[in-house]
């Protein structure tokens, strides 16, 4: 074996397993934390055309409820691998695996096929008109709830804004801005994470949807457990 | 119980380390449900033009790791396949399915990927993997260079890319098309009606 195979098909991926359990650095800052009156912290980026999306906003607005602990909802548009030539295979079946986790939960998808992303931008824009970042994420759950749970065929623009509107805190019509999202999407890339439903929990990430279990493991590992 | 839904088709890649962490869960359906299980091996990802990104290969070891220590399987020490070490042992699997040893192959060839660092591209490495699974070397040795072995794993590969699938693992009972370590327990709830 060549030492180039050695280190990149050996000692490399055994090298980034061993580094992904280191548990203590990330406990003792998460106990300084505490320690100085701050709550933990989920930072979820979401997109409204993936309903995985909706799946993770709604368990994860569950779970963190009974913790003391905050959901920062980025939401955004661009998202997927590259040139991935399975983009449509993937939004396809999203549909279905999303009516399946709900399921396990009890809860009815009701679209049965995929939106496309520019019909649902509006609302990730919305969604960051929100100031406080608590009002934020229940808007986000409430409007993944009409969304992919209330409401099939064309999207019923003028229920969402019934929705915004009780929970924006200021006055005026929500606004479309394109550019609001941006920072959401920059941040993502910085952080190598290529898709939603991303949660971000104190330096480890998961794809939200299918690891609600292992985000609250993380919690209580931090010591952020329910109350 | 319909015909449909006594057969269970298990698509599976030796480079996939989520492949690894579902084959003991997917070969015990046979036994837990009384159906069947096919194997059906095939071409790794980033074998068949489909590029894997490096951020998803790192967050995939990560995320593997954290559901082994979920799963009490042992994950780290690895020897990543791609090449002929997949190529290899998904002929040898082929050749273990005509022998009935397909399961014992199958667990302890991806164990030794993923947990024992074994080079199954090299013939000291899968001929352990292999005498170990109570296959014959020599027959196994001629599985790599036969070209119905070949055909067949070809075969697996168009068969989850005609069910609108990418990745793996992928689990097909009658009409539904399951993907993920993650998703045996819908398997099941499928199976229980």
């Amino acid at each position: 074996m060549s030492l180039r195979d050695r280190i990149g098909r050996r000692a490399v991926p055994r090298l980034i397993v061993a580094l992904s359990r280191i548990r203590l650095p990330r406990r003792v800052e998460a106990a300084v934390r505490r320690a100085t009156g701050r709550r933990g912290r989920v930072d979820l980026f979401i997109a409204y055309d993936d309903p995985l999306s909706a799946v993770a906003v709604l368990g994860l607005a569950e779970r963190l409820a009974v913790r003391p602990v905050d959901l920062i909802v980025h939401p955004v548009v661009a998202r997927g691998i590259e040139d991935d030539p399975a983009v449509d295979r993937k939004r396809a079946y999203a549909v279905v695996d999303a009516g399946r986790l709900l399921a396990r939960d009890g809860v009815t998808l009701s679209r049965r096929a995929s939106l496309e992303p520019g019909e649902v931008a509006f609302l990730a824009a919305w969604t960051m008109q929100i100031a406080d970042p608590a009002d934020r994420a229940a808007f986000a759950a409430d409007a993944m709830r009409a969304l992919w749970c209330g409401s099939e065929g064309p999207v019923d623009r003028g229920a969402l804004a019934t929705a915004w509107a009780a929970r924006a805190t200021h006055a005026g019509p929500p606004v479309d801005d394109p550019a609001a999202t941006a920072g959401g999407e920059r941040r993502m890339r910085r952080r190598g994470l290529y898709d939603t439903p991303i949660a971000v929990v104190h330096g480890q990430w998961f794809f939200a949807h299918e690891r609600l279990p292992a985000i609250e493991h993380r919690l209580d590992e931090l010591g952020w457990t329910a109350r | 119980m319909d015909r449909a839904m006594t057969t269970i088709d298990f698509f599976f890649s030796f480079r996939s380390p989520y492949s690894y962490l579902a084959a003991p869960r997917a070969f015990a359906l046979a036994r837990d449900h009384g159906i069947d299980v096919v194997f059906r091996g095939v071409m790794p990802m980033a074998m068949r033009g489909q590029s894997v990104p490096l951020a998803k290969r790192l967050h995939t070891l990560r995320d593997v790791g954290r559901e082994a220590t979920r799963l009490g399987m042992p994950f780290g020490r690895i020897h990543d396949p791609i090449g002929d070490g997949a190529v290899r042992c998904l002929r040898v699997s082929e050749h273990a399915k005509d022998v009935g040893r397909v399961e014992a192959f199958v667990l302890g060839a991806s164990r030794a990927i993923w947990a024992q660092a074994v080079d199954v591209a090299d013939d000291e490495g899968l001929r352990g993997v292999c005498e170990a699974a109570g296959l014959d070397w020599d027959a196994s040795r001629a599985a790599i260079d036969d070209p119905g072995m070949a055909a067949r794993v070809d075969a697996n590969t168009e068969a989850l890319l005609g069910l609108g699938q990418w990745g793996v693992p992928v689990f097909r009972l009658g009409d539904e098309v399951f993907w993920g370590q993650d998703r045996i327990e819908d398997v099941e709830r499928a199976l229980r009606g």
